[in-house]
């Protein structure tokens, strides 16, 4: 019943966004967004809980307020990536900063890069317009709704960005498409099972540990992806220099290093836009 | 190929992969005919036994080379042919 509940939310916000101009729809998945805080009394407090813990903001009055913020964020988030279009073709709704090691790698036909990011900005946006240089995995955990992954599915532009899944029988794939020339996108901010301890904001969390692992193996780039709105469908893509870990012999202390450096990246834009991450997730478990 | 060294070489994999591998096998049952699949690697348990097999030979593999690999007898040829 929820499932086909949240169908036809997506549904209806889908039908406001074609009707409307560009920014009024990003408006009005904002307003989705917002009603969905209010709906959604789990994850509000889930949201309210983490903001608190990571302390984004001083008081529960605060924490409430960055927490509906990135609710009506996620809203935002799900129209631009299905009118993509109008920002990856347009430098005055989106701004790129690549260091000279990172674009020397982009243009290299030959070399795979691993671009690391979180549930922070908008994400998919970065991946797309990647996507200009070198074609884009990026690994996806099916939505628990298989009908609103389905709409979504359909619906977002993709060029040369295509979503592969969490779990697959192949284990060279990823260093298959690495020695293609391909990029792999990770997002490395939700709870790992089997990932290892690393703090992110000063509290251990399970973090995933694939993008390290492969920097170390594959000896593939690896830089860190932020994408942050600046006003309603414009955004500032910036790329970090390339992460680079020497390996020691010791695995577990290399790949630690690699996901403190990642994680404290992370941390840093969220400090700066804290309602443009999603805080609804429960990462610290 | 060598077949002491790659006897040698066979034993060493398997102190790695018992070492390395989270996944419940025989190990000391594996043998050069050994398809790789069967071992139950994922994408990421797989980094982690090719980050201990470099450093026990101490070579640096190619992934290219790796991905192709269909056996145990093939990975011991390539860590031969890379000095192992």
């Amino acid at each position: 019943m929820l499932h086909l509940l949240e169908y036809w939310a997506a549904r209806l916000a889908l039908f406001g966004v074609d009707l409307l101009p560009p920014t009024a729809a990003s408006r009005w998945a904002a307003a989705l967004g917002s009603l969905w805080w209010t709906a959604d009394r789990p994850r509000r407090r889930v949201a309210i809980s983490n903001v608190l813990r990571a302390g984004v903001a001083g008081n529960a009055r605060q924490a409430r307020a960055i927490g509906r913020g990135a609710a009506r964020h996620m809203g935002m988030v799900l129209v631009e990536s299905m009118k993509s279009a109008l920002v990856l073709d347009d430098p005055e709704r989106l701004r790129v900063d690549i260091p000279d090691d990172v674009a020397a790698v982009l243009e290299d036909p030959d070399r795979g890069l691993i671009v690391v990011s979180g549930h922070f900005g908008n994400w998919e946006i970065a991946g797309q317009w990647l996507s200009r240089y070198k074609p884009v995995a990026g690994i996806s955990r099916p939505m628990n709704n298989p009908r609103v992954q389905k709409l979504a599915l359909e619906r977002r532009q993709r060029r040369a960005f295509r979503m592969i899944p969490k779990y697959d029988p192949d284990p060279g794939r990823f260093l298959k498409l690495l020695g293609d020339g391909e990029i792999l996108a990770l997002l490395v901010d939700q709870h790992a099972r089997q990932g290892i301890d690393a703090p992110f904001f000063g509290h251990p969390a399970k973090t995933h540990t694939t993008a390290a692992m492969l920097h170390l193996v594959a000896r593939t780039p690896l830089t860190f992806a932020v994408c942050r709105r600046t006003a309603p469908m414009t955004f500032e893509l910036t790329l970090s220099p390339l992460i680079e870990q020497q390996r020691s012999g010791d695995r577990n202390a290399d790949v630690e290093a690699i996901v403190r450096t990642l994680n404290s990246l992370l941390e840093e834009a969220i400090r700066r836009d804290p309602e443009q991450y999603l805080w609804g997730h429960r990462r610290w478990r | 190929m060598d077949s002491d060294g790659a006897s040698e070489i066979l034993a060493r994999l398997r102190d790695v992969l018992r070492e390395s591998a989270v996944e419940e096998h025989d190990w000391d049952a594996v043998v050069a005919e050994t398809p790789i699949e069967s071992l139950g690697f994922d994408s990421l348990t797989i980094l982690d036994v090719l980050y201990d097999v470099e450093e026990e030979f101490g070579i640096a593999l190619d992934p290219k080379q790796v991905v192709k690999t269909r056996t145990i007898g093939e990975i011991i040829a390539l860590l031969q042919q890379n000095g192992a």
